[in-house]
């Protein structure tokens, strides 16, 4: 019965949510439609009691006034009475839905609009920012009770299961048992508004990075100072040293901190590199030889090569006035 | 035992404040050590020098003239510049003598270590 009820709140709930957004896009008139064809359904069976509830308030209005059509102005007259008034936008929806459901109309338009006037006054205090009865809530909480054909199964499940552990047995009939319940599925069932939604803000205009500052560093050196803690175990400190350079990296690469992009030719042919110098001579004939031992020598960069080879140039040019002498 | 107390012999060295977490050795072992540390980095400095000039001096191509200058020139470097003034010493005791290269240790230290298991891959021979 309190799943009735609160199936029965959710969908006029629903109804007026989808008739204040109206034709707003395409989207929404077709969830729109869903909507309605969902109310249709699961509807007739609330009405069903609500009838039976209301065919006793009429019984009791009969034996105490005389016109039994008389609740139905009285309920109107209630209505334009209350506090707040409704819209009208849900008023005449909730006409034209008790126009569209075969039974008796004018019941079924005050039910409606009671259930409105209730889910107004649920989210007027909610806006208000009225306090969540607990005893409410866990009232409107019923006790899961298995069904014997679920029972069995979970029985058959625990037989086959192994007994390794006890958490480790009990999680997979969990998981499975939510899936099962379908009589209770888990968006039916009145809104408790425990939880705020977070508003999906979009994300703000990138801020212009201007240089960091001092004092940004230093809060950066002071929030790594302060965060980096003590290694627990060994492996941690293998990490931290190979951060700081003092472990290698496995594995082992030979050539770490040798970049050399240059190509074999430009290690061997240097002799673009000789023509700052005179071509005959015995000047000519040592640097050749220079050359050769360069080209042959696999430890150095092309750039240490180029370097000896400019030295030389440098010191043949301070000693040209020695050398013109000879 | 007889290496420790060689490292009881502890001389003052000055080390530029830097911040580093662990713990540094801020002393070297001894005086000798850290002139050998001098002058293993002015030889560093001066390697490439010292290898142009040689060539310029270790050849029969150039004139003897020229030789003779690239002579004067290497002798005017520091002293402290030529690789044959370094010595390998024993890294943890300033050893001179008896020093593995391996494991730039001297052969006390080195069995010290051995024995307690703190070398890897070092074991006592038996065959």
């Amino acid at each position: 019965k309190d799943k009735s009820a609160a199936s029965k709140d959710s969908t006029p709930e629903g109804a007026s949510k989808r008739q204040e957004d109206g034709a707003e896009t395409p989207k929404q008139q077709l969830l729109d439609i869903i909507g309605s064809m969902k109310v249709e359904v699961s509807y007739r069976k609330k009405l069903q009691q609500l009838k039976a509830s209301e065919r006793k308030k009429q019984a009791l209005n009969k034996l105490e006034g005389p016109d039994s059509e008389g609740s139905v102005p009285q309920g109107a007259t209630e209505d334009t009475q209350r506090g707040k008034p409704l819209n009208p936008k849900l008023v005449k929806a909730a006409s034209a839905v008790a126009s569209s459901l075969p039974r008796n109309k004018e019941q079924t338009e005050s039910e409606l609009l009671a259930q409105l006037r209730r889910h107004e006054e649920t989210t007027d205090k909610q806006k208000k920012g009225g306090t969540v009865n607990i005893r409410d809530v866990i009232s409107e909480m019923t006790i899961k009770r298995q069904t014997p054909a679920q029972r069995s199964v979970r029985i058959s499940r625990r037989i086959s299961l192994q007994l390794d552990e006890d958490g480790q047995r009990i999680r997979p009939e969990r998981s499975s048992a939510q899936f099962v319940d379908s009589r209770r599925s888990l968006k039916v069932g009145k809104r408790l508004n425990i939880f705020t939604k977070a508003s999906a803000e979009p994300e703000d205009s990138l801020k212009t990075v201007s240089s960091p500052t001092i004092w940004d560093l230093e809060f950066a050196k002071e929030v790594a100072a302060v965060t980096a803690q003590p290694p627990r175990n060994g492996f941690e400190e293998m990490i931290q040293w190979t951060k700081e350079g003092i472990l290698w990296e496995f594995p082992i690469d030979n050539e770490v901190g040798m970049e050399d992009d240059a190509e074999f030719h430009e290690h061997i042919f240097l002799e673009k590199h000789l023509e700052g110098f005179p071509k005959e001579g015995p000047i000519r004939h040592f640097m050749e030889l220079v050359i050769c031992g360069l080209s042959k020598n696999p430890y150095l960069s092309v750039k240490q090569k180029a370097e000896h080879i400019e030295w030389f140039q440098k010191y043949f040019e301070e000693k040209k006035e020695l050398l013109q002498e000879i | 035992a007889a290496a420790a107390l060689c490292w009881a012999l502890r001389a003052a060295r000055q080390v530029l404040p830097s911040p580093c977490p662990r713990q540094v050795r801020s002393y070297y072992v001894d005086w000798r050590m850290l002139r050998d540390v001098k002058r293993r980095k002015v030889a560093f400095e001066h390697a490439d020098e010292r290898l142009r000039i040689n060539a310029l001096r270790k050849n029969s191509i150039l004139p003897r003239e020229l030789q003779e200058v690239a002579d004067k020139e290497i002798a005017a470097l520091p002293r402290d510049s030529c690789p044959v003034r370094i010595r390998n010493r024993c890294v943890v005791t300033s050893r001179p003598r008896g020093v593995k290269r391996r494991w730039r240790l001297s052969r006390i230290v080195l069995r010290h270590f051995a024995d307690h298991a703190q070398m890897s891959g070092v074991q006592r021979a038996m065959w």
